[in-house]
């Protein structure tokens, strides 16, 4: 059988077909299928002669075979420096060896490749930093991961989650009036505690739009009321998108490009059509890697930029402290020992380092931030980064990374760890659940929300 | 023989070698796609540059960066290999004799003493680099033959020129074969991973650019290698 009814190369188009997939409980069907997918050798050579160019092509030819980088990676580390998690043997061994063979790669083959690019790569890009060749085997792991998609061999829950972009321009099945609905559920809600709290939709000319994870909608809407809040006593003149509003692409993990470039163009589509000062994602890292780094890309914008102004929440929020339009009650800043989780996808990614230092310098009493090492552009991977937290065939795998970040937390000393990261929020919470080392851990705005200073004119009538 | 090697010979490697890596590295940066690759090259000049030079720069000192801190040893001979391995064979005092002869111009020369320290330099890292390659698990499962043979011509001419440079046995004949084995490895730059003696140079601008545009360069301080 070479194409099945759930596992074949066709994307998921309509709500259906997505519907019917979900249904298939853990992809019981579709991995079984997948062990009869043919690979159409044709197609994936014509891709790699047509897409492999000269930068990866030089990636592949000159690693010298030095092994500098296997140190660098954390899932070499913490399996037990595995030769075969050494990076460069990671590409070599898959992506090297597809081109070597111009694409004539059988299904058990492939397999392999499938369990490579999402079980031992997380994308985080740091042995890119470590090669002296500046050899980035995550950006090359991105890359084959399209070529797996292409061909079928991709985890079920992303097959799901770029279906689900396809589908609902968001990773699950929230439509933009659940959005809305629930944004403005979650306002009225706070409206006795904040007076005059609203949230604008569709407003034009606003100097921000907010973006948000429909995970916050779906699972965790106070998410949204903290945004809500911390705008409105910032005094900002913001509104959201009725369509456009996620900012997340779990078709980026997937590698389905196609998706990728409808979900941005969606969020593009509401700038063009609201003609906000600025766009604000909500804290999220592979949101804003996908939407502010990658995206003006996959959408063919020459400049690399989104059509206004792009910024993470940690970058607004540096800046509504620094200029005091959010005043933090100094009685209530954090007295115990905390530390930051450094985001992969918008720290070494996007250079945000000394920004949500500066957070940190606003709201913890001076003595009680320690750094993890490593840290900043260096810091590990969280442990389920790309994907990796939401594949169900991999989990033993990724809870064996997520002991790096555990002990990294135990080394630290500290009893909260901030994660402005919905990926490392979550990584954090399942190593809690697995290893229980009694670690806190929160996003920004629930700890600015709770010690941020209400002005006078805005606090509620006794 | 020996003729033959420092006349036609001696003009058709360098011309192989020259004309090849001039090649390789236009074709390496005509290659390069800002859609693909995701890096808008074009639209920040002054800021790739910048990162280019920055991740070039950094890289060739040694210790410069995170990645040969973390790994002091085999920074050691790699350094003590490549350092050699660049100023010996451009400006050994007998070379530029050489090269004065055939096309009249000749660079600086270093000190023979100096240069026999780096000949040396370079035989005893290339030692430890295939030491290294046999003995950690994390370099033996990427080696391969291949890799090997790269080390032997690179090595060869060093070996070969100490042997003529000390006299043991047949000056001539050592001379000779020193001669053959530069060429050689002149010949196979363009066409081997010694191609990296200019793709080095593309590759790591290509990362600096991706970093300075992209990835974070106008946001911070910027990348630390």
């Amino acid at each position: 059988m070479p194409e099945g009814i759930f596992c074949n190369k066709k994307p998921i188009e309509n709500e259906e077909d997505l519907k019917a997939l979900l249904n298939d409980t853990g992809g019981k069907r579709y991995y079984e299928e997948m062990k009869s997918l043919e690979v159409n050798s044709d197609l994936l050579w014509k891709t790699i002669q047509n897409t492999l160019k000269s930068r990866t092509k030089t990636w592949l030819d000159i690693c010298a075979h030095c092994g500098m980088c296997a140190d660098s990676c954390f899932l070499y580390l913490i399996n037990d420096r595995d030769p075969k998690q050494v990076p460069a043997y990671k590409i070599q061994s898959t992506l090297g060896e597809i081109v070597k063979r111009k694409g004539k790669v059988d299904n058990e083959f492939m397999h392999m490749v499938m369990e490579t690019a999402w079980a031992k790569c997380t994308c985080c890009n740091r042995c890119g930093m470590y090669c002296p060749h500046g050899i980035d085997m995550g950006v090359m792991f991105g890359y084959l991961r399209g070529l797996c998609y292409q061909q079928g061999f991709v985890p079920w829950e992303l097959k799901i989650g770029a279906g689900m972009h396809r589908v609902y321009r968001a990773q699950m099945d929230v439509t933009d009036d659940d959005f809305v609905e629930t944004f403005k559920w979650m306002v009225e809600e706070n409206e006795e505690d904040y007076p005059g709290l609203t949230v604008s939709v569709d407003k034009e000319d606003a100097d921000i739009l907010y973006t948000v994870n429909a995970r916050e909608v779906k699972h965790y809407p106070e998410d949204l009321a903290e945004a809500a809040i911390l705008f409105h006593l910032a005094g900002e003149n913001w509104t959201v998108p009725s369509s456009g509003w996620e900012q997340t692409s779990l078709a980026m993990f997937a590698g389905d490009w196609a998706a990728c470039k409808m979900q941005v163009e969606s969020v593009y589509a509401a700038m063009e059509r609201l003609k906000p000062k600025r766009m604000i994602g909500t804290e999220c890292g592979h949101a804003h890697r996908a939407t502010v780094i990658e995206g003006p890309y996959w959408a063919g914008r020459s400049n690399g930029k989104p059509p206004v102004e792009s910024i993470h929440y940690v970058e607004w929020l540096a800046e509504a402290l620094r200029k005091g339009k959010l005043k933090i009650d100094p009685a209530k800043r954090i007295k115990k020992k905390v530390t930051l989780q450094d985001s992969c996808n918008y720290i070494r990614n996007n250079g945000l380092k000394e920004i949500t230092r500066e957070i940190i310098s606003y709201i913890v009493e001076p003595g009680y931030f320690i750094e993890m090492t490593p840290n900043k552009e260096h810091n590990f991977c969280c442990g389920g980064g790309g994907g990796f937290n939401g594949i169900g065939i991999f989990r033993p795998q990724r809870n064996k990374a997520l002991i790096t970040k555990r002990d990294q937390l135990i080394n630290s000393g500290a009893e909260l760890v901030i994660a402005p990261c919905h990926n490392c929020w979550d990584a954090i919470r399942d190593l809690e659940e697995e290893y229980k080392i009694g670690i806190k851990w929160s996003f920004l705005k629930p700890l600015v929300v709770s010690m941020v200073e209400i002005p006078e004119h805005l606090k509620p009538k006794e | 023989m020996y003729k033959f090697l420092t006349g036609p010979m001696f003009w058709l490697s360098l011309s192989i070698c020259l004309i090849g890596m001039i090649v390789k590295f236009v074709l390496y940066f005509k290659g390069l796609n800002w859609q693909l690759d995701r890096v808008a090259y074009k639209a920040y000049p002054s800021l790739g540059f910048k990162g280019a030079a920055n991740s070039i720069f950094k890289w060739l000192i040694p210790f410069g960066t995170h990645g040969w801190r973390k790994q002091p040893f085999m920074t050691l001979i790699f350094f003590g290999f490549h350092i050699g391995a660049v100023i010996v064979p451009l400006f050994l005092l007998a070379h530029n004799i050489f090269l004065k002869e055939k096309i009249g111009i000749s660079l600086i020369t270093i000190n023979p003493a100096l240069a026999d320290v780096l000949s040396w330099s370079v035989i005893i890292s290339v030692f430890f680099l295939i030491l290294r390659r046999i003995s950690l698990p994390e370099v033996r499962i990427l080696t391969t033959a291949y890799d090997y043979f790269i080390l032997l011509i690179s090595v060869a001419p060093f070996v070969t020129g100490l042997i003529a440079r000390y006299e043991i046995g047949n000056y001539s004949l050592w001379l000779t074969i020193h001669i053959l084995c530069g060429e050689v490895l002149l010949i196979a730059i363009p066409f081997t991973k010694l191609s990296h003696i200019v793709l080095f140079f593309a590759s790591r601008a290509q990362l600096g650019m991706d970093y300075a545009i992209k990835r974070g360069g106008t946001k911070g301080k910027g990348m630390v290698w």
